[in-house]
């Protein structure tokens, strides 16, 4: 590897993006090169700009575990060796292969047209909302990458579907809305929702209850065809399982503390 | 002295088996890492879980550390991010399949922006600015974990254009987050 090839590839280097074998030429290049100020001065540009857009998120405190799993490891010779897996809530031991296989077969019945009725015949592992989620899904005009990623929730052991039904606040066409909640005790969330109009002055917002309070989770801006998809941000999943999520409908910009406007769709989450 | 350089004198103690010292650490960094893991792999569990094997991995290679090749920081964010990154791919093998009957079967018009419930940020801001197609690519590889192979697979676009967008737009967005 030349100089020039280095200095070519070290953004991508940086960020993790060059494959396995590009990215152990670079290495062996800065081995062998030694403290090569050139290389050296450019790794580090590159470092720090992968590092300058990772400082803009929002630092979000750990839970106390995480330090003490690390302090359990670094104190255990052995285990300094092989860190030992924090796992708060476990992966079932079923092959991943199983759930790429049912997400694979929710999908393409959905894609190739069949119903509802037809996936659950065929597709035994599937429940009938989960079905439906994935035909949500398939329907999303969102990135594939997020639709996959969503597939992945959908299939992953834990995961929870709650359907957040309309209320008797919902009146007119928000009557007609829907919505569904992933909720994985991994701690991820994500809402799916359905036959939500845009309105010009109101904001959909989400809430998570727990301990009896509502915890605001975010807007809810729906696409065109008044489908809403949305990340719950993981941060918020930290301080345990919620009882439930809500939707109101607020002034522009949303409430903080609690909704002030109609909940409009509301749904409980089962014990597990 | 600047952050980047108690985190150098905090290193050194580290590297002497200083186990305070990888508290001090994690106490400066941690919170950040753990944001960013969060945003990278969406779920509590595997970002906990990322989060201790990338302290762990410092306490162990702390003697490897050239601040020659970027800040403390820098360095902790390239080892949280490599192993959350192969987290990411792993996962990614086993839905292949899937992206691959997807891609084949939604016929649907690009994609608009996924909503987003988070607060516009400065870097939201500066991403803004790039061309489209350069913001595309580092977000794929930022946030998504994939390859440039795999963004060039993904958008169809020349594997030596991808590459190009990757480094001009770490390049500028560099820029633009100094300014």
């Amino acid at each position: 590897m030349t100089h020039q090839e280095f200095l070519d590839q070290v953004d991508a280097y940086a960020l993790g993006a060059l494959d396995p074998a590009e990215a152990r030429a670079l290495e062996t290049h800065l081995a062998s090169e030694g403290p090569d100020p050139g290389c050296d001065a450019a790794l580090a540009r590159a470092r720090d700009a992968v590092a300058a857009i990772a400082s803009d998120l929002s630092p979000v405190t750990p839970p106390p575990r995480a330090w003490e799993a690390i302090a359990r490891s670094i104190a255990s010779p052995q285990s300094a060796e092989s860190p030992q897996r924090l796992r708060a809530p476990t992966r079932g031991h079923v092959p991943a292969w199983a759930y790429a296989m049912a997400a694979a077969a929710v999908l393409t019945l959905v894609v190739s047209g069949l119903g509802v009725r037809e996936a659950r015949r065929s597709a035994a592992q599937a429940s009938a909302s989960a079905a439906e989620c994935a035909r949500e899904l398939a329907e999303a005009r969102i990135d594939v990458l997020r639709k996959e990623d969503a597939l992945r929730l959908l299939t992953e052991p834990g995961t929870q579907l709650v359907s957040l039904r309309p209320s008797a606040a919902a009146q007119g066409a928000l009557a007609q809305g829907s919505g569904v909640v992933l909720f994985n005790p991994r701690g991820r969330a994500l809402f799916l929702g359905r036959s939500l109009p845009a309105e010009a002055t109101r904001d959909y917002e989400l809430w998570l209850l727990r301990d009896g309070k509502p915890i605001a989770a975010g807007l809810l801006p729906p696409g065109p065809d008044g489908r809403v998809f949305a990340d719950v941000r993981p941060e918020l999943l930290t301080a345990g399982r919620p009882a439930g999520f809500a939707v109101s409908i607020e002034q522009k910009g949303g409430e903080r503390d609690a909704p002030r406007g109609p909940v409009i769709l509301s749904g409980a989450l089962a014990s597990p | 002295m600047s952050l980047s350089a108690e985190d150098g004198g905090v290193l050194e103690a580290v590297r002497r088996g200083d186990s305070r010292a990888l508290e001090d650490l994690y106490r400066r960094h941690g919170p950040r890492l753990y944001g960013l893991l969060l945003r990278m792999l969406r779920e509590t569990a595997d970002a906990e879980e990322i989060l201790q094997e990338t302290f762990v991995e410092a306490w162990k290679r702390a003697a490897e550390y050239s601040p020659s090749r970027g800040s403390v920081e820098a360095w902790l964010i390239t080892i949280a991010r490599s192993r959350a990154i192969d987290r990411i791919r792993h996962r990614g093998a086993r839905l292949r399949m899937v992206r691959q009957t997807e891609q084949l079967a939604a016929a649907e018009p690009p994609p608009a922006d996924p909503p987003d419930v988070h607060a516009q940020t400065r870097l939201r801001r500066a991403l803004g600015t790039l061309p489209p197609e350069q913001r595309q690519a580092l977000e794929l590889a930022y946030w998504a974990g994939l390859s440039q192979s795999e963004i060039s697979e993904h958008t169809g676009d020349p594997l030596g254009t991808v590459k190009t967008r990757v480094r001009l737009g770490l390049q500028r967005l560099a820029e633009l987050l100094a300014g």
